[in-house]
């Protein structure tokens, strides 16, 4: 398995773990739990920045992370905040679900299908239409937690992810949310 | 209300002191000035961070308008007017702490903003979601902040 398939495979986990929190813990606690993941993240890439070798750092670093990543830990950053932006935002679980299905499953599945898609978006050459349309079918499952409007939402995220130069762990949630506020 | 929230219902006197202390705006500006400028002494990163905190207010006004999330407090004499989500103190806090995450310095900055965020519930003007939502603002405002640096910094390379 390559890093890019590895760290879309974690991202998912990771991300269907989250997910599996709030259903059996409720909001509040999977709050909890995902705040405290940033504050020892940032303390962690504090450590790194500094020079400090800490050896499961390292190693998730040289498994997960993004070649030419901005900091050490900066995707994950950016997704656990995106995680804990939907738990802040939307108070109802079934929403909360729907968008942190999309965000995990979405990314991951257009990732691994896109890498193998030959036609490129016409407006972002680093993303292929295979990828997008995959994003969309993987998020369609947010229709399991809110039904026919699982289908608007999947259709925007799948347009905001497709933006290039964004960072989409945070632009999808700020899109689902307002969705979610203007319905 | 959230057992994070309730656990932080402490009373002590010098703890309330303190908080009541902070919670008045032009005083914790003032703070956190001192606290930038001690932080950093690059007047280009300082004029980054300022920028990025403008930003951390304007978004959570915006957020605390249209959200328009009752205080916890609602009811009480000494509770604030305006809503509770997010709370702005918090967001402040967490922004200054992110902009020194590559310093040796930021395990102060993480206790000033986690002490922030705890004395805000204590004073039972706000509960963990807003602090979270807090949390949330400051790490969007620097991602924005740093994306328009590092396109005003190409330009400025550019122009020579």
């Amino acid at each position: 398995m390559d890093k890019e398939t590895g760290r879309q495979l974690f991202h998912l986990i990771v991300g269907l773990f989250a997910l599996g929190l709030l259903l059996h813990f409720g909001r509040s606690f999977t709050a909890a739990a995902v705040f405290i993941v940033i504050i020892i993240g940032t303390l962690l890439m504090n450590l790194r920045l500094l020079g400090f070798k800490i050896p499961l750092v390292t190693w998730f670093e040289k498994n997960f992370e993004r070649e030419g990543a901005k900091l050490p830990g900066w995707g994950s950053a950016c997704y656990a905040a995106g995680n804990l932006m939907l738990l802040t935002f939307l108070t109802d679980t079934y929403q909360i679900a729907a968008c942190m299905i999309i965000l995990a499953l979405g990314d991951s599945v257009s990732t691994i299908i896109g890498r193998l898609g030959k036609n490129k978006i016409p407006y972002n050459g680093s993303k292929t239409v295979e990828g997008s349309l995959a994003f969309f079918i993987a998020s369609l499952s947010a229709f399991l937690f809110i039904g026919p409007l699982g289908i608007a939402l999947a259709a925007l995220a799948t347009v905001v992810e497709s933006i290039p130069e964004l960072e989409d762990n945070l632009t999808i949630p700020i899109a689902c949310i307002a969705l979610m506020l203007i319905l | 209300m959230d057992a994070i929230t309730a656990a932080s219902a402490v009373s002590d006197p010098t703890l309330h002191l303190i908080s009541t202390f902070i919670d008045n705006a032009w005083v914790y500006a003032a703070i956190v000035l001192v606290l930038l400028f001690i932080g950093e002494r690059r007047d280009s990163k300082r004029i980054k961070i300022m920028f990025s905190l403008a930003l951390v207010v304007l978004v959570g006004m915006a957020v605390k308008a249209s959200l328009a999330v009752d205080r916890p407090c609602i009811g009480q004499s000494s509770c604030p007017a305006d809503y509770s989500f997010p709370s702005m103190h918090a967001a402040v806090a967490f922004a200054l702490m992110i902009a020194f995450l590559d310093k040796k310095s930021f395990i102060f900055y993480l206790l000033f903003a986690l002490f922030v965020s705890f004395s805000r519930m204590n004073l039972g003007f706000h509960t963990f979601r807003d602090v979270c939502g807090g949390l949330v603002i400051a790490l969007v405002a620097y991602y924005i902040t740093d994306r328009i640096w590092e396109r005003l910094e190409k330009r400025g390379a550019k122009h020579g």
